[in-house]
């Protein structure tokens, strides 16, 4: 086998000189002088019907370009990544306060707030829905009076997973655990806040919009119908973004849409950026779950059946939330992880979507992953709690292994990395989980807890796959072009030693375009924790066509030898085993240029079809799935209820790490943001209206929250990843909080089903029990 | 039915930033980067809009405008500030650093490099704040512990990275072998 030089080496990001002398250029440093700025009036209130909107007082405003209300717009009113249901600007009713009722370009911010104080809207307030529990009830108002895609009243779906006899397995079961798990809508928190440019091109009499956005093509094709246009008329383009966590794939298309029509009625270019109030207030959250989880297994620990209900909050839109097939969202996710990453032959699941007054629910690191799997390793822990038996060794007795079949009836391969296992041992090890713990006596009490998780690479949509550029130039140096986006998670970087590790040169020889559909062809969008897979392997492609080229001219004009006895490394050709007589690619890349050889070539890959059916919940989502273990150990105060995290402890099977340093910035940032989930992070929301809209009330973790974050990188080669890597981007989220949760447990032996366990709830939970037991 | 008159965009949404277009008629002089430097400012201006918009020093970042996040840190007169909660007024006669003029002609600063090496950069939109931060603490108190260097950058939110492997370039600076 080869031997890895720059795959599995931590080399510098490429993106890591210009961050660190802030010469990086993100969105609002592309502002000029010359571009009107833009900004919407939301929704006062979050359910209404819209009476009346005068504008007439903010257009008659010196300097203003334009106010556009709904009867305005150039196109279509709706867009949505997989249903077109998000109006640009609310017509009749406004359905959360992120709805724009009209939007307003002017010379400059100042103007364009005085405008839009200017505007006066007269509103009908209705019911505003914030527990999807009641919204799904039959005499419920309607939020949206017509929707596409919705099933019944605020009902937007209702997904089915059946496998097996359930009743019977519960009927013969030793063990039924049964409990209600609640976890919150979160905001991913990005630090870069959303923001658009949107100028004509003049030479395709088009648009030009450059935005933060995680998937530039699905942006083109979303709102090129909002603009009137076709959309080989719509460049979009994301220069680096300021960190996105799948909020990005859809905020992006709410600044665009806006910024979009704004420039085409001022015939200008326009900037639309969000203040962090109105970020909070407007833009995607993590869906809000409530889950009736029961399991019932055998007194030896096996677990026979699930039974399992996940109501989720989708908030006012579809956005990535899901319908039924083939538009697969976080929906569906919820019931291919309902049992976690254990085998079970008998599972039941139901998934209820359900419109609520609230910010829509859309992709987040995780996508309904983290949501269940909270349930299944609080449920797991008490199974293990019940027959007393170790939590660690419950879960090592139901993981899925080699030859198992997951409740979707896909069967495990170790071909494709099952590598749970040996993160089970590794964090057990690290964090000495047999040796007891010091409980401690006074009101600070210490306990260790437990999570594992399962998540599989790469999207279940039908169009799952993705392409890339390579260019060979002839000085030797290559470039790659690809659509995913720079958005802190190193693809670019991943992406060059992909390219340079497969073709033959250095790494510094390759250069990487990326998020331009006017510069690199479509990749796919960067979620789902898919690009290094997805993309990279299309990027090795057209690496190894070029290569091919290079060394069938090597070989017949060079060396006259057999092109398979050739070999390329750090941007040298020669004959295997003979260095000293090399060639260099740049010599070799001028000849081939000048034989009508061609040096561009497109690399495209594509997984095995994904499948899945939303009746019955069986097929073969993913081609691969990655695995992780996280172990804490937490000190709750009994008097405050408040838990710090001493320890956090988290093994990712990545398959093959291509960049470890990234793989482990993943992993702790991952793990960070599951301390936030767990404990810290949740809106308040009163009648649809957020009350924590900026950063000190809605409280993200700061160096004080947390520990030093433990990594260890367990590599199970995934057969069809490139050099054998799956997914890591969302997976190191999903355990944690179950992880904290557990410890709590362990520590003063209370149970809370609900997160974040902030410490209002931890004191309440402590002093319900002593009152119980009194 | 209840109605009502929507008048005002609500105060929290007004942003703090991009306030230029009053008449810049003030003059106010700093040093910059070790340049003196004189600017015509409106009075109301924020120093993170004169850094920013007035002379195109975009490294300043600024994520929040409400003083919250430290993404727009700055070093004024020795110490860690908020650019987004400072008027460029208050600044006449004090020394302003910013992320651009830490690096040297040849050479980044040492703690631009240690950010490098132990991969403390993911999407960066925090980073120049991280560093500005670093360097106030580093030029103040040249061994700080591990917990020194947390309280230091308490006040800087990072969203990507955890904080380990910031912590871990701050005390590679602290502790590196002259
Ligand atoms: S932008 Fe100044 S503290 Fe956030
Ligand atoms: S690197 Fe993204 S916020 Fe710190």
């Amino acid at each position: 086998m080869e031997k890895l030089d720059i795959v599995g080496q931590s080399k510098q990001r490429v993106d890591a000189l210009v961050k660190v002398t802030g010469q990086a250029k993100y969105s609002a440093d592309l502002r000029r002088p010359d571009m009107l700025i833009a900004k919407a009036l939301f929704a006062k209130y979050p359910h209404a019907i819209i009476k009346s909107i005068d504008v007439s007082k903010a257009e008659k405003l010196d300097g203003v370009a334009a106010v556009m209300t709904a009867k305005d717009l150039p196109g279509r009113n709706g867009y949505g990544i997989l249903v077109p249901d998000k109006p640009v600007i609310a017509e009749r009713k406004t359905k959360y306060e992120g709805d724009p009722v009209a939007i307003v370009a002017a010379v400059n911010l100042d103007t364009a707030e005085k405008a839009i104080a200017l505007i006066e809207v007269v509103y009908e307030p209705l019911h505003a829905y914030d527990d999807p529990r009641e919204a799904m009830k039959d005499d419920a108002v309607k939020i949206h009076e017509q929707h596409p895609a919705a099933e019944k009243g605020n009902i937007l779906c209702v997904l089915k997973l059946d496998r097996g006899d359930v009743d019977k397995a519960f009927a013969e079961a030793d063990i039924v655990i049964e409990n209600d798990y609640e976890t919150p809508m979160v905001d991913h928190a990005y630090l870069e806040p959303d923001i658009a440019i949107a100028e004509l091109d003049s030479t395709t009499g088009g648009l030009i919009l450059t935005s933060a956005g995680q998937a530039v093509y699905a942006t083109k094709r979303c709102l090129a119908p909002v603009f009137g246009l076709p959309q080989s008329k719509v460049r979009v383009v994301a220069p680096v973004i300021g960190g996105g966590f799948g909020g990005k794939e859809d905020s992006t298309l709410d600044v665009c849409a806006v910024a979009g029509v704004l420039a085409l009625k001022t015939r200008r270019p326009v900037y639309f950026e969000l203040t962090r109030a109105e970020v909070f207030r407007t833009t995607g959250k993590r869906h809000a779950s409530y889950i009736k989880h029961r399991l019932a297994a055998n007194r030896d620990g096996k677990i026979v059946a699930i039974d399992v209900q996940t109501i989720l909050d989708k908030g006012a839109y579809v956005s990535m939330g899901g319908t039924k097939a083939p538009l697969h969202g976080v929906t569906m996710r919820t019931l291919v992880y309902a049992g976690g990453t254990y085998a079970i032959p008998n599972a039941r699941a139901r998934a209820y979507s359900v419109f609520t007054n609230h910010p829509y629910s859309c992709a987040f690191r995780g996508f309904g992953a983290p949501q269940v799997q909270f349930a299944v390793e609080c449920q797991i822990d008490e199974l293990a709690h019940r027959i007393g038996m170790d939590p660690v060794a419950v879960r090592t007795l139901n993981m899925l292994k080699d030859g198992d079949m997951t409740i979707t009836g896909q069967i495990m391969k170790e071909s494709r990395g099952l590598g749970l296992g040996e993160c089970i041992q590794k964090v057990t090890q690290r964090i000495k989980w047999d040796q007891p713990i010091d409980h401690g006596k006074g009101p600070v009490r210490r306990g260790k807890g437990f999570g594992a998780f399962i998540y599989g690479t790469g999207i279940p949509l039908a169009f799952e796959g993705s392409s890339a550029f390579a260019n060979l130039e002839l000085d030797g140096t290559l470039n790659v072009a690809v659509s995913s986006t720079e958005m802190g998670q190193g693809i670019a970087t991943t992406v060059a030693q992909l390219a340079a590790q497969t073709f033959g040169v250095k790494y510094e020889s390759v250069d990487v375009v990326f998020s331009d559909t006017g510069r690199s062809p479509d990749s796919g969008p960067t979620v789902g924790s898919r690009s290094a897979v997805m993309v990279g392997n299309a990027v090795a492609e057209a690496c190894r066509q070029l290569r091919s080229r290079l060394l069938e001219v090597a070989g017949k004009q060079f060396f006259q030898a057999d092109p398979s006895t050739l070999t390329i490394k750090d941007g040298l050709v020669y004959v295997e085993g003979r260095p000293e007589n090399a060639e260099k690619v740049a010599t070799i890349a001028a000849r081939a240029f000048v034989s009508q050889v061609p040096l561009s070539v497109i690399g495209t890959w594509f997984p095995p079809q994904p499948t899945f059916n939303s009746a019955d919940g069986q097929g073969e989502p993913y081609h691969a799935y990655g695995f992780g273990a996280h172990a804490v150990e937490i000190e709750v105060d009994t008097e405050t209820g408040v838990i710090n995290v001493l320890r956090s402890v988290l093994a990712c099977d990545v398959g093959k790490a291509i960049n470890p340093a990234i793989v482990e910035g993943q992993m702790e940032g991952g793990a960070a943001q599951a301390v936030g989930y767990g404990l810290m992070e949740e809106p308040i929301m009163a009648a649809g209206v957020m009350q924590n809209t900026g950063f000190h009330n809605y409280m993200i973790p700061t160096t004080k929250d947390l520990p030093d974050l433990e990594s260890v990188i367990v590599e199970h080669s995934n057969e069809l990843g490139p050099y054998g890597a799956k997914g890591i981007g969302e997976p190191p989220l999903i355990a944690g909080a179950p992880a904290i949760r557990n410890a709590i447990y362990d520590a003063i032996g209370v149970k809370i089903n609900i997160i974040p366990l902030t410490p209002r709830r931890v004191l309440e939970a402590i002093r319900q029990q002593a009152g119980q037991a009194r | 039915m209840t109605s009502d008159v929507q008048l005002a965009t609500r105060p929290a949404d007004v942003s703090a930033r991009d306030r230029v277009d009053a008449a810049k008629n003030l003059v106010v002089s700093f040093v910059l980067n070790g340049k003196p430097l004189s600017v015509a400012v409106a009075p109301t201006e924020l120093l993170a809009d004169t850094l920013r918009e007035g002379l195109g020093l975009t490294g300043t970042k600024v994520a929040c405008g409400t003083g919250d996040c430290g993404t727009c840190t700055a070093i004024l007169d020795g110490e860690a500030v908020r650019s987004c909660l400072m008027l460029t007024a208050m600044v006449a006669g004090k020394t302003v650093e910013t992320i651009e003029g830490l690096a040297g002609e040849s050479d980044i600063h040492p703690i631009q490099q240690a950010f490098i090496d132990t991969g403390a950069v993911q999407c960066g939109y925090c980073t120049p704040g991280m560093i500005l931060a670093a360097k106030a603490l580093l030029d103040e108190n040249p061994k700080p512990s591990a917990d020194d260097i947390k309280e230091a950058i308490s006040g800087n939110l990072c969203r990507c990275t955890g904080y380990t492997k910031i912590i871990e370039a701050i005390d590679k600076v602290a502790n590196a072998v002259a």
